[in-house]
């Protein structure tokens, strides 16, 4: 394996200047006619969006009190599945991360390994005021207090706690920006992956990480 | 213990990070085939040190941190440290208080047991029934959003009684909402207790010595699914609970089956008392007592440990004070310290590995009361 | 309750006793008989069940206070029985033999108060907190903004207000120092 994997596997970068399906025929070519590369990239670009909007997958991991309102969400009076939105068991198959409340420092190992695990497109949400800024647990010696430090966050949820609907408020921004192209988090993470190891082994004082858990 | 052990065993992690543990907690297994052959049990992925935070708030801030101690039950944990430092403090409540704080109890009470039954057979594969659960407990949140103004943490209880009356027209909403779980009750029972699936994995699953529970000092539906009344509220009654009229439900089997009867049966109970405390609770009267300024008030050096009946079992507050304006420590005694740590370690020897996540949620482990 | 009161009086020297409530009786003990006396309640007394043990920093006494919680699991009735131990150096008999829930217990207190239990099989082990380097974060003279502002990045621009001033500001200074 080279020194830097391909670790964007999934995103679709069309090297610029080039036309897809070049040597094959797709259906402009019965039409006469070459679309322009650059709206014909967006236009691809434009509805696997829309498909990954109205698919998200969470994986289901309650790292805080949070998680008590994930499962209301679940179940049938608030019904996140008519948006598309499900619980998955494991880190393989989901690309919603929910940062369900607080992170103790012993937690934040776990998640940034499930976080790593997660196959990209994936997205974070955090739900709480302490993942903003510690909230209420501001001079706790055992829990994190930003959390954009250690992971790319593309959406916070304010309040102590967030009730379902401002959950699925956060859900519908989420996808809006999915759907617009604005999350490039995960991105993010893989560009400045030294910077944020940096934060990461800042705080997390017996750092036995791989250095990606792939 | 470690002598069960060999090299051939494979060692495996269940949790932080998965589905069938209750919370964020991980347990180490050792499996010889698919028979669990020693368990360890992992806690602090939800350490706050909560503990270290009151010895720096003060008394009144100290409310918005005991509630995050339970997530599914937070007025237990309100009401015992209201209690220690009224005890301490020698505050005396207004009966209306006393009759309010009940209500808050028994109502978290009936919801986390209602989330605690959907949970046991959502976790076996079941999901009709936590669809259904977590739904009547939403109707209880809404109340409790009508009478607290919160629906998870309430911080209804203050020192000296509650922070607010009884809104109009409670009981009356109330009612709806019982006889609504009431209509539901039938269902879950055909689908659990009647279930081929259900009674095939409950049945003989994870079961406990009743010798173990004088020794380990086993509480709650964990100790009564063994047919022993455990139920501080029976046995060292405390607010109006000798004047109400309930049974302690126990059931025989110390099983999985058993236990889940149990939480059935303390349904039934729990809408019953609700009932009990509307028609008979006082219609005036002060709800809370004259107390001194919250900013600077000091309570005199003492001790106490005082209990109460959460839905998992005994739920006990070491509260300890000093004399100044700050509380000196406070330890809590979480029902799932016993259970989930050294119960579960117990219990796991020979157990297959699919019933580890059906043991685990029997004993409704909340892990942030281990660690706070 | 009263009778295993007066033979513990009789067998152990009781420092002192108090009567809490009507179900909860606490009791000083001094720290070479706590052992003994734990034993002797555990074995000819109903007082057979440790529901709680506890510690407690007197730090200006120099001394840790350690706390076992018996229950008479046929009475409901509760005993406190306290003892003190020296802060520097803090170690004290295990009671894992008696009451195998104590290891839990005891390492809980190990790692949060660093007093030491020796015999007790998980000493020393991680329980809740991982990595930690600094003294037991339990006892008294850890101060947690301090280790929160050297060691853990905060957002800029947290507000802090003194409650006092606030509302001093809010009601007038005038009420708030006649209440």
């Amino acid at each position: 394996m080279s020194n830097k994997p391909d670790l964007l596997h999934g995103v679709p970068e069309i090297p610029a200047g080039s036309v897809p399906h070049a040597n094959g025929c797709d259906q402009s070519c019965f039409l006469g006619e070459r679309p322009d590369p650059l709206s014909y990239k967006e236009a691809i670009q434009t509805v696997k969006n829309w498909f990954r909007a109205n698919s998200l997958w969470v994986i289901a991991y309650g790292t805080g009190c949070g998680s008590i309102e994930l499962r209301p969400l679940g179940t049938a009076r608030f019904d996140m599945e008519r948006f598309g939105i499900a619980m998955r068991p494991t880190p393989r198959q989901s690309n919603v991360l929910i940062i369900s409340g607080y992170l103790s420092i012993k937690s934040l190992k776990r998640v940034i390994r499930v976080y790593e695990q997660m196959p990209s497109p994936k997205w974070v949400v955090g739900l709480g005021s302490c993942t903003i800024n510690g909230g209420m647990y501001w001079d706790s010696y055992a829990t994190m207090k930003v959390l954009d430090l250690y992971l790319p966050v593309d959406v916070y949820i304010a309040g102590c706690m967030p009730r379902p609907e401002a959950l699925i408020g956060g859900f519908k921004e989420l996808m809006r920006m999915i759907k617009n192209g604005e999350t490039k988090g995960y991105i993010d993470y893989i560009e400045r992956l030294d910077w944020y190891r940096e934060n990461q082994k800042q705080i997390i004082k017996d750092w036995d990480l791989p250095d990606y858990s792939w | 213990m470690t002598e069960q052990v060999t090299e051939k065993d494979v060692q495996l992690w269940v949790g932080p990070q998965h589905p069938g543990v209750t919370g964020n907690m991980s347990v180490q297994i050792w499996l010889r085939g698919d028979t669990i052959q020693m368990g360890r049990t992992h806690v602090g992925y939800l350490h706050r040190g909560f503990e270290k935070l009151m010895e720096r708030r003060k008394f009144i801030q100290s409310f918005p941190i005991v509630c995050r101690i339970c997530v599914p039950e937070p007025d237990t944990n309100e009401y015992l440290l209201a209690a220690g430092v009224e005890e301490i403090a020698g505050i005396v409540i207004p009966e209306k208080a006393r009759w309010l704080r009940t209500l808050a109890l028994e109502m978290a009470r009936l919801a986390a047991t209602l989330q605690a039954l959907g949970g046991q057979v959502g976790m076996m594969g079941l999901g009709t029934v936590p669809n259904w659960t977590y739904t009547l407990r939403d109707y209880i949140l809404d109340r409790f959003e009508e009478l607290t103004g919160a629906r998870i943490y309430h911080m209804y209880i203050v020192y000296g009684g509650v922070r607010r009356d009884l809104p109009e027209g409670f009981a009356a909403r109330m009612e709806e909402d019982l006889r609504a779980i009431e209509e539901r009750l039938p269902f879950i029972d055909n689908l659990i207790f009647d279930n081929a699936v259900f009674r095939k994995r409950a049945i003989g699953v994870g079961k406990i010595d009743p010798a173990w529970i004088d020794e380990m000092g086993i509480t709650g539906p964990t100790a009564r699914a063994c047919g022993v009344p455990r139920d501080v509220r029976r046995n060292s009654p405390y607010l109006v609970y000798p004047e109400l009229d309930f049974d302690v439900i126990t059931a025989e089997g110390c099983d999985i089956f058993a236990r889940a009867q149990v939480r059935r049966g303390d349904i039934t109970q729990s809408i019953r008392i609700i009932r009990q405390i509307l028609a008979r609770m006082p219609k005036d009267g002060p709800y809370c007592a004259r107390m001194p300024n919250m900013l600077h008030w000091t309570v005199e050096k003492g001790q106490t440990y005082v209990r109460a009946e959460a839905s998992r079992g005994e739920m006990g507050y070491f509260v300890v004070t000093d004399g100044s304006d700050k509380l000196r420590r406070v330890h809590v005694r979480g029902p799932s310290y016993v259970h989930a740590v050294s119960l579960l370690e117990r219990m796991l020897p020979g157990t297959n590995i699919s019933d580890l996540g059906a043991t685990m949620v029997s004993m409704q482990t909340c892990p942030p009361e281990i660690e706070r | 309750m009263q009778t295993t009161l007066q033979a513990l009086k009789n067998q152990f020297t009781v420092q002192w006793e108090k009567q809490q409530r009507a179900d909860l009786h606490q009791v000083g003990l001094p720290r070479e008989q706590t052992l003994a006396a734990l034993t002797w309640l555990k074995e000819h007394t109903p007082f057979v069940q440790l529901t709680h043990m506890s510690v407690v920093d007197w730090i200006e006494e120099d001394q840790f206070q350690i706390t076992y919680l018996l229950m008479n699991p046929r009475s409901y009735d509760l005993l406190m029985v306290c003892t003190r131990i020296a802060r520097s150096g803090a170690t004290m008999e295990s009671v894992h033999k008696l009451w195998p829930q104590a290891v839990t217990y005891e390492q809980e207190m190990n790692e949060m108060f660093g007093v030491e239990f020796p015999g007790s099989p998980r000493q020393g082990e991680s329980f809740i907190l991982e990595g930690w380097e600094d003294i037991p974060p339990m006892r008294r003279d850890f101060d947690t903004v301090q280790f929160v502002l050297d060691h853990i990045p905060d957002r800029p621009g947290r507000l802090s207000i003194n409650t006092r001033e606030f509302i001093g500001r809010k009601v007038g200074e005038k009420r708030l120092l006649h209440d």
